[in-house]
C-alpha cells in the first residue's frame, strides 16, 4: 500500500509540472520561430529588433520593452530617441575620426562595429549582428537602420551604406559542400513560378528582382539565407514559419464586416489590407473596431495536392538559384 | 501526394552547405530520441558521480569516531551507485550510438575534434569501472586496512570528476567553440577545445548538482524504506539515512544559486545573445518554473529539518521560531519568481499596465533576486543550527575548551578576514576602464570594497567575543552585518548600480555572496565551538518521525530531477538552431525551441521514466543483496 501511495505522489507532483507548462504555455504563447522578412522597410526593421535580432534583450525603446544592458533607444534619461540622437553623435564621430560621419553612418557603424563607439556607462559587449548568432542579411540590417532612423528622425534607406564585410554570405558551418544537387529543371521552375495560371503562380505574391508581386516576402535572394529544407517546408507548410510582417490578420470593422489579409500600412488615420495584389482595401482607422493576428498564413496550404514531385523539384532548383 | 522524398532531398542538398544531414527513428523526431537517451544517461550518471563524494565522507567520519554505524551506512550508499553503474554505462553508450545514427554529420564533425580525448575518457572509464567495483567489493577485505579503503573511494571520486570534466566539455563546447576560424573550421587544437571558457564554470555547477542530486535521491530511497519497514530497527535506521541525504542534498543545493549565477555570468561574457536569451528572451519562463523548483526545494528541505526535531528532546525550546522563518522563506520565494523581462505581446502589455507591473516590476530585477536568495540562505542555515542545538544545554564556555577548538574559531575567522581582504582589495584597485565605465564610476567600487572592509572587523570582532565567551553575541554580531550587507544594503545598492553602473552589477553580486560565504563559514565554526561538549537532554529518537516528513524527502527527489531535466533543456536550448555556437547551424525541420509545454511533458516523462528505473534496480539490489546489520534503533549519538 505504501508503494502505491508513493508513487500516486510522485504522479501528482509530475501531473502538477507538466499541467504548469501547459498553464504558462498557454498564457504566453507557443514560441513560434518567425523569420525575419527580406523587405527594406521600417515594419521589417521593427520585427527585426523586437524579434529575431534580438536587439529587445539588450535595449528598451523608451517605455517600451524593459532591458537596461544596452542604452534605452528612445525618449530616455540617455537621450532623445536614437534616431534624434544619431546626429549628436555623429558629430562626436566626426570630431574623433577627422572625416564626415552622417547621423546614418553612425547607425550602421553602431550595428556593424559595435566596439567603435560604446556609449559611456554601458559594456562593450554588443555582438556584430550580421555575423553567427544573429546573422542578419544586407536588407535586414538595412530595415534595422530603418527603424532606428524612424525613433525621433525620418527613415532614408538611400543613405545607408553597408560596410563590405555586411554585405558577404552568413559564415555556414565548417562542413563538405553539399553533395548532389536536388535534382530539377530550375528554368522550368522558373516558368512555375510565374505563370499565373499554373498550379504555383509564385509570382502573384512574391517578387524576385523586378518581377512579382509585395504580398509575401520578397525571395529575390533567398537561397543565400535559408536552406533547401526550408523553402520546401515554407511551400508545403505555410504557416510553419511565418515571414516577420507578413501574418494574416481579421480584422473587424465599425459596421460588422469581417475582413482579413495583410496589413499593407497603417497610418494615424488609414490602415490598409491585402489578400491579393489586386484585392486591397482601405479602411479608415476609426472603421477598425477590433483586430486579430491568426497563425495561419495568408499562402495556400493546399500545394501538396496541387504540385507535382516533379513541379516541386523544379520549383526547388529555381530557388535555390536566388542568391 | 508523398513529398518526403523531395523534401529530405532538398533536406540533404544544400548548395549553400547548410546541410544538416540527420536521420528519423522509425520516424520518431531525432531531436526527441537524443533527449530521452541523454537525459537518462545524465540522470543516472549524476547519481553515480554525486553520491561517492559524501559516501566517501561518512567512511571517514566512521573510521575516525570507531562507529561501525557510519561504515554501515556509507556501504549502503555504495550499494546503490554500484547498482546503478551499469545502466549509466549502458546509456552512456546507447547516447554515443544514437547521436552517431541520427546525426552523422555532426558527430563527424564534433568528435573528430574530441576524438584524443575520446581515447582518455574510455581509460578513464575503465578505471571507474575497475576502482568502483573493487571499492564495494572489497569492503570487508579491507575492514583492517580502512584508509587504503579509502584511498579508493577517493580514487573514485578523482576519476568520476574527471569523467563530469570531459562530458561537460563537450557540452560548453557546444555552447562556447573556442579554435574556430572565421569560415567555421576548426583550425585549434583539442586542448583548446577541452579548455572553453565555459568548461569550469559548467563543471562547477554540475558537481554541484551531483552532490545535491546524490543525497535527494538517497534520501528518497531511505523515505520509501521507512514507509515500507516493518520494525522499529528498520525505521530508525532509514529516519537516519534519510536525515543524511537531506543534509547533503541541502548542503549541496546552498551555493547552488552562486554556481548558477557565476555559470550565467560566463553565458554572458561567452556571448551576450545567448545570455539575454536566457534571463530576457525564449528562456525566460523556464526560469520562473526553476524559481518555483528550487523554492519548493529551500521549504521541503527546511520542513524536513523543522518535522525532524520532534525527535529532539529539547527542540520544543525552538519551535516558535519556525513560523518566523516559513514567513521569510515565503516571502523570498515569491520576490524570486517575480518575472521581469518577460516577451510579452502588445496585448499582453496593454493588460499588465506596462511591460512589468509599477510597483512589483523593481521585485523583478537581479539584485533583488540575489538580495533574496541570500535570504533563503540564511534562513535554511538559520534551520540547521536550530536542529543542531536542539537537544543541546548546559554549554561548555569556549575559553574552558581546548587549543584545537580556539584554533577552529580563529582559523574560520582568518579564512574570513582573507577571502573579505582580498575582494575589497580587487573592489578597490578595480580600473573602471576594465568594465567599459568611466573613472568617475569608481565610487561604487570603493563603496562595496568598504562594505567588506566593515564585515571584515565585524568578524575580527566576532572571534574576539567568541573566545571570550560571548558566543551568543558572536554569532548573533556576524549575522546582523550579513544579512544588513548582503540582503539589505547591497541589495538596495544594486537598483542604483543597474541604471548607473551596470556592467558592476556581477562584481557587486560576487560581493555580495562572498560575505553570505564568510558568515556560513564563521557562524558555523563558532557554534561548533559553543556546543561542543554540551549535554544533551537526551538521545534523538530515530523513526519518531510524522510520515509527511518522509513524503517531503520524496518530493525533494522528484523535484531535484525534474529541476536537472529542465535546466538541461535551457542549456541546450540556449544554442537555438545551433549545433554548435555560431559554427554549426542545424538546419533540419528540428531546428526549433520547444515550448515550455514541450519541455514538461518531455522532462515529466523523463523524470517518471528514471524514478521507475531506478526503482526497479535498488529493487533488484534488495532482491539480491544481503541486508547489512544494523544496531538497535534509538540511540541518540548519531547526527
Amino acid at each position: 500500500m505504501s508503494w502505491l501511495k508513493v508513487a500516486a505522489f510522485t504522479l501528482v507532483l509530475v501531473g502538477l509540472f507538466v499541467w504548469a507548462g501547459a498553464a504558462l504555455t498557454d498564457a504566453s504563447g507557443n514560441i513560434r520561430h518567425i523569420s525575419p522578412g527580406e523587405d527594406v522597410s521600417v515594419a521589417n526593421g521593427d520585427a527585426i529588433f523586437w524579434g529575431a535580432g534580438k536587439c529587445h534583450t539588450c535595449h528598451a525603446v523608451g517605455p517600451r520593452g524593459t532591458s537596461v544592458r544596452g542604452p534605452n533607444l528612445g525618449d530616455s534619461p540617455v537621450g532623445p530617441p536614437i534616431g534624434a540622437r544619431a546626429a549628436e553623435r555623429a558629430a562626436e564621430r566626426t570630431a574623433t575620426l577627422g572625416r564626415a560621419v552622417s547621423a546614418t553612418d553612425y547607425l550602421v557603424e553602431s550595428l556593424s562595429d559595435p566596439s567603435a563607439y560604446v556609449v559611456s556607462g554601458f559594456k562593450d559587449e554588443m555582438p556584430v549582428i550580421y555575423e553567427p548568432p544573429i546573422a542578419l542579411t544586407p536588407n535586414q540590417l538595412r530595415s534595422v537602420v530603418l527603424y532606428l532612423q524612424s525613433l525621433g528622425g525620418s527613415p532614408a534607406v538611400d543613405e545607408i551604406e553597408l560596410p563590405p564585410a555586411a554585405l558577404q554570405p552568413s559564415r555556414g558551418p565548417s562542413l563538405p559542400p553539399g553533395a548532389a544537387l536536388l535534382e530539377g529543371d530550375p528554368d522550368r521552375g522558373r516558368e512555375l513560378f510565374f505563370d499565373a495560371a499554373g498550379p504555383a503562380a509564385c509570382g502573384g505574391c512574391h517578387r524576385v528582382a523586378d518581377e512579382g508581386a509585395d504580398i509575401g516576402p520578397e525571395l529575390t535572394n533567398v537561397a543565400g539565407t535559408r536552406s533547401a529544407g526550408f523553402i520546401a517546408e515554407s511551400i508545403l507548410e505555410p504557416a510553419a514559419t511565418i515571414a516577420g510582417g507578413y501574418e494574416t490578420w481579421v480584422i473587424e470593422t465599425a459596421d460588422g464586416r469581417i475582413l482579413d489579409g495583410l496589413i499593407l500600412r497603417s497610418t494615424a488615420d488609414s490602415l490598409w489590407i491585402a489578400r491579393s495584389a489586386t484585392d486591397e482595401i482601405a479602411l479608415a482607422q476609426d472603421e477598425v473596431a477590433r483586430r486579430r493576428e491568426l497563425e495561419t498564413s495568408l499562402m495556400p496550404d493546399n500545394f501538396a495536392e496541387t504540385l507535382s514531385v516533379r513541379d516541386l523539384s523544379d520549383l526547388l532548383a529555381f530557388l535555390r538559384t536566388l542568391r | 501526394m508523398a513529398f518526403g522524398p523531395a523534401v529530405a532531398a532538398a533536406q540533404q542538398a544544400d548548395p549553400l552547405t547548410h546541410v544538416d544531414n540527420v536521420r528519423t527513428f522509425f520516424g520518431l523526431s531525432p531531436r526527441i530520441v537524443v533527449w530521452i537517451v541523454v537525459q537518462l544517461h545524465l540522470l543516472f550518471a549524476a547519481f553515480v558521480v554525486g553520491v561517492p563524494w559524501f559516501t566517501v565522507a561518512v567512511e571517514i567520519i566512521g573510521w575516525r569516531k570507531g562507529d561501525v554505524r557510519y561504515d554501515r551506512l556509507a556501504r549502503e550508499f555504495a550499494k546503490l551507485f554500484t547498482a546503478t553503474f551499469a545502466t549509466t554505462a549502458a546509456l552512456g553508450g546507447l547516447f554515443t550510438f544514437t547521436l552517431f545514427g541520427l546525426y552523422p554529420r555532426f558527430s563527424n564533425y564534433f568528435f573528430g575534434i574530441f576524438s584524443p580525448i575520446m581515447y582518455v575518457y574510455g581509460g578513464i572509464f575503465l578505471a571507474e569501472t575497475a576502482i568502483l567495483y573493487l571499492y564495494y567489493h572489497a569492503w570487508d577485505r579491507l575492514q583492517e586496512r580502512k584508509g587504503l579503503h579509502i584511498l579508493l573511494g577517493l580514487a573514485l571520486i578523482v576519476v568520476g570528476t574527471s569523467i563530469v570534466f570531459i562530458g561537460s566539455s563537450m557540452s560548453s563546447y557546444m555552447m562556447a567553440p573556442t579554435g574556430v576560424d572565421e569560415t567555421g573550421a576548426f583550425v585549434g587544437t583539442t586542448w583548446e577545445a577541452f579548455t572553453n571558457p565555459l568548461l569550469i564554470p559548467v563543471v562547477i555547477h554540475r558537481l554541484l548538482g551531483n552532490l545535491t542530486f546524490g543525497g535527494f535521491v538517497v534520501g528518497a530511497y531511505a523515505a520509501v524504506r521507512f514507509l515500507t519497514s516493518k520494525t522499529a530497527e528498520d525505521r530508525a535506521h532509514y529516519d537516519w539515512m534519510g536525515y543524511v541525504g537531506n543534509f547533503v542534498g541541502l548542503m549541496g543545493l546552498i551555493p547552488l544559486p552562486f554556481a548558477g549565477y557565476y555559470l550565467g555570468r560566463e553565458v554572458y561574457s561567452v556571448s551576450p545573445v545567448m545570455g539575454n536569451n536566457m534571463m530576457g528572451g525564449d528562456f525566460s519562463w523556464a526560469f520562473i518554473i526553476q524559481a518555483m523548483l528550487v523554492g519548493l526545494l529551500f521549504i521541503l528541505g527546511n520542513y524536513y529539518l523543522w518535522s525532524g526535531m520532534r525527535r529532539i528532546p529539547g527542540a520544543e525550546r525552538y519551535q516558535k521560531y519556525i513560523k518566523f522563518y516559513i514567513v521569510v522563506l515565503i516571502a523570498c520565494i515569491a520576490v524570486w519568481l517575480t518575472p521581469r523581462n518577460l516577451p510579452l505581446s502588445a496585448t499582453e502589455e496593454l493588460a499588465l499596465g506596462g511591460q512589468v507591473h509599477p510597483l512589483l516590476g523593481a521585485l523583478g530585477l537581479m539584485s533583488t533576486k540575489n538580495a533574496v536568495i541570500n535570504l533563503i540562505i540564511l534562513t535554511t542555515f538559520l534551520s540547521f543550527l536550530l536542529y543542531r542545538r536542539a537537544n543541546k544545554t548546559d554549554l561548555v564556555p569556549v575559553s574552558r575548551q581546548g587549543m584545537a577548538t580556539k584554533g577552529m574559531v580563529m582559523l574560520a575567522g582568518l579564512v574570513s578576514v582573507a577571502i573579505l581582504g582580498w575582494y575589497a582589495w580587487r573592489l578597490f584597485t578595480l580600473d573602471p576602464a576594465d568594465l567599459d565605465l568611466t573613472p568617475d564610476r569608481v565610487g561604487y567600487f570603493r563603496f562595496t570594497g568598504l562594505l567588506l572592509v566593515i564585515a571584515m572587523g565585524a568578524a575580527v570582532a566576532s572571534v574576539v567575543l567568541t573566545l571570550r565567551d560571548r558566543g551568543h553575541l558572536a554569532q548573533g554580531l556576524y549575522f546582523a552585518v550579513v544579512t544588513t550587507e548582503a540582503v539589505g544594503v547591497l541589495g538596495v545598492f544594486g537598483f542604483i548600480v543597474t541604471t548607473a553602473a551596470n556592467p558592476f552589477l556581477r562584481q557587486l553580486a560576487a560581493g555580495q555572496w562572498l560575505i553570505l560565504m564568510t558568515g556560513l563559514i564563521l557562524i558555523s565554526a563558532i557554534d561548533l565551538a559553543l556546543f561542543r561538549r554540551a549535554k544533551n537532554i537526551g538521545g534523538i529518537r530515530w523513526g519518531d518521525i510524522a510520515e509527511r516528513s518522509q513524503y517531503a524527502l520524496i518530493a525533494l527527489c522528484v523535484i531535484i530531477i525534474m529541476t536537472m531535466g529542465m535546466m538541461a533543456y535551457v542549456r541546450s536550448g540556449l544554442r537555438e538552431d545551433w549545433h554548435i555556437y555560431g559554427v554549426m547551424r542545424d538546419t533540419s525541420q528540428w531546428a526549433y525551441t520547444p515550448s515550455i509545454a514541450t519541455m514538461t511533458r518531455m522532462v515529466g516523462g523523463i523524470t517518471v521514466t528514471f524514478l521507475a528505473a531506478i526503482s526497479f534496480l535498488f529493487w533488484l539490489t534488495n532482491l539480491t543483496g544481503r541486508r547489512p546489520p544494523r544496531e538497535s534503533a534509538g540511540d541518540g549519538e548519531r547526527s
